[in-house]
């Protein structure tokens, strides 16, 4: 038995695997069919000041090996979460990260501002495509993201920030750099990606938001890339995600830097993703005399 | 709910683009209920969403728990399932959402079907069999060709309406108006119905026309992420409230006025 475990920030993670959010709403469905307590940890569903309804439907289509979503950050508003949801989380002794949006600077530095102190992290989303107002302007250039991110650190006492980047821009390690200055203490990587699938008998877009972020397994070399990019240019922890389906595929991502990882479409084909990719990590190490997940973090050597 | 590894049994066609897929559990699975559905992985990499399908038959034989589902060959999804053979393993979640129940007093029933909509309807006539249920049952195909499961309705209802959109089989008539038109003759305690959303909407507002206040349970269908109730994929609008339901964890059955159609 390899040791799995991960410091991140003063946070420890069991194991270095995460449900990714959005895809595992507050962890109480999927523990219907697992006990969650094996994962590392949650981020949980964008979380915003006051509930937001979403978008219309349908809000999902499918691509060759991948996905496309326009949820729109459906949620209950963080009092509801705090109230009804963040006991169930912690009765589950798992890294809790709360993933939240905003459609101002001053939303962002609310509501971390309510969650201080009450989760082990906080994920600013800054980077959602499917909503008019949901931080991805801020996502986009890197002074606003030094700005939002400023703002949300400043409004946090306890509480260490993830700023969770979008790859629907020029450079996301500038932006991650950016992020590192504005005094991010980790950021999370990519975000979906922005995509459209066209219905040819009504010629319309399928998904009612017209457009959509693309994600499962088709993008992970892209997301490979673009966290192998991230971790180059900043100091801070980096946590990856984007197509990741099984042990393999986190070993790629943590090879390439990333300390944890994120999971998300995959526990929609198949709910029980994580645990296996939890014990495939587990007997990979094992079967390559590898003691401690961190031995092989960052270790990829580029050729020629 | 559970995750397993389902073993097919049979799998192929019934009627014009319809196939019948039966698979045995490999675990002891509680709440098959009618009206319940299954999340079903159709069998290649390339579909990472998996297909909601209705339980159309339930069965236990011994130690062997079968599921029977029937589904439209629609998109490159259901055709890869219609490709899996006899002894293929899928992988499913099952059974989900909340399902058809029917209260003591709820003695005589309506069905209403039309389409894919039929199966759910299938599985209520064969979960209440033999309970002192009084079923009419209203189904309707597009035509002769799409024509299945005629005798289940046949036997197992009271009456049994069986209409075709062109008239090619039984009358040409939609499910809703062979509904409305023996309504006052059969004055049932309860209606259940399943289909497109134009023939849901058709319900709803004949029900509403003609003042029927008989509680009035669908089955609605939305694309779904998740499935289980995570992803808030799969919503739809709770009438006069500021407030979605999700298909698949709070229905696929709602009351007729509960829910925007
Ligand atoms: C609760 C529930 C029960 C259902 N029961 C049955 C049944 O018993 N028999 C049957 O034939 N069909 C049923 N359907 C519809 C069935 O899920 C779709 O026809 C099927 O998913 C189409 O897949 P595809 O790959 O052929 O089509 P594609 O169009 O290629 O599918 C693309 C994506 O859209 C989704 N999708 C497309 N149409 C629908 C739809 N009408 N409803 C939900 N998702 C859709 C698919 O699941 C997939 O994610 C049910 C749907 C729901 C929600
Ligand atoms: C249905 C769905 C909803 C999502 N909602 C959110 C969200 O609320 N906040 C967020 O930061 N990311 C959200 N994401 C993005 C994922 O967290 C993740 O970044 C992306 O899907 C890439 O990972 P994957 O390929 O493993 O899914 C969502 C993704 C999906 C598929
Ligand atoms: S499909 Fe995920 S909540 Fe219904």
């Amino acid at each position: 038995m390899a040791n799995l475990s991960v410091n991140i920030c003063g946070v420890n993670f069991k194991n270095p695997v995460i449900a990714a959010s959005g895809t595992f709403g507050f962890g109480k469905e999927f523990n219907e069919i697992y006990d969650i307590g094996v994962l590392g940890g949650i981020s949980t569903k964008g979380l915003t000041l006051e509930p937001r309804l979403g978008n219309p439907t349908p809000r999902i289509a499918e691509g060759y090996g991948v996905i496309l979503n326009a949820v729109g950050l459906q949620n209950p508003g963080v009092d509801v979460f705090l109230r009804e949801d963040l006991d169930f989380l912690k009765s589950k002794n798992i890294a809790i990260i709360a993933n939240v949006a905003g459609r101002t600077i001053d939303d962002y530095a609310g509501i971390c501002a309510k969650l201080d102190g009450k989760v082990d992290m906080i994920e600013l989303n800054i980077s959602c495509p499917n909503v008019k107002c949901g931080g991805m302007a801020f996502g986009i250039k890197p002074e606003s993201v030094a700005e939002v991110t400023r703002a949300a650190k400043g409004a946090l006492q306890k509480t260490p920030l993830i700023v969770k980047l979008s790859p629907n821009v020029e450079s996301i390690a500038a932006n991650a750099l950016a992020a590192q200055k504005g005094g991010a203490d980790c950021v999370s990587l990519i975000n979906t990606l922005t995509g459209m699938v066209v219905d040819i008998e009504r010629r319309r877009p399928l998904i009612a938001n017209n457009t959509g972020g693309v994600s499962g397994a088709g993008i992970k070399p892209i997301a490979v890339r673009m966290v192998w990019e991230v971790c180059q240019a900043v100091d801070i922890p980096v946590i990856g995600m984007g197509g990741i389906t099984c042990a393999e595929d986190a070993l790629e991502f943590i090879i390439a830097g990333a300390r944890a990882v994120q999971v998300g479409t995959a526990n929609f084909t198949d709910t029980l993703a994580m645990p296996k990719i939890i014990g495939g990590l587990n007997s990979w190490l094992d079967n390559h005399g590898i003691a401690d997940i961190s031995e092989i973090c960052g270790v990829l050597r580029l050729n020629g | 709910m559970r995750e397993q590894k389902v073993k097919i049994l049979e799998n192929g066609p019934i009627a014009a683009g319809i196939y019948k897929m039966r698979f045995a559990l490999p675990e002891k699975t509680d709440g098959l209920f009618c009206g319940k559905f299954v999340n079903i992985s159709v069998g290649d990499g390339a579909h990472l969403l998996r297909r909601p399908i209705a339980i159309c038959e339930r069965c236990e034989e011994n130690d062997l728990q079968t599921v029977t589902i029937c589904y439209q060959l629609k998109g490159a999804g259901t055709q890869a399932m219609s490709r899996a053979k006899v002894g293929d393993e899928l992988a499913c979640v099952l059974p989900l959402g909340n399902g058809f129940r029917l209260e003591e007093g709820q003695r005589r029933v309506a069905l209403i079907g039309g389409g894919v909509g039929i199966f759910p309807m299938v599985s209520v006539l064969k979960e209440y069999a033999g309970t002192g249920k009084d079923f009419n049952s209203y189904i309707g195909f597009r035509n002769r060709d799409a024509v299945c499961m005629a005798d289940v309705f046949s036997s197992l209802s009271a009456r049994a309406e069986i209409v075709t959109d062109d008239g090619s089989f039984g009358k040409k008539n939609n499910a809703v108006a062979a509904f409305l038109a023996e309504y006052e003759s059969v004055k049932p305690d309860v209606i259940l119905a399943c289909g497109p959303t134009p023939m849901l909407r058709a319900l709803k507002a004949g029900l509403k026309e003609r003042g029927i206040a008989v509680p009035c349970y669908v089955s609605l269908e939305e694309r779904m992420g998740c499935g289980i109730g995570a992803c808030l994929v799969c919503v739809c609008k709770k009438s006069g409230k500021e407030e979605n339901a999700r298909v698949c964890k709070d229905g696929p059955v709602f009351e007729i006025n509960e829910v925007e159609i």
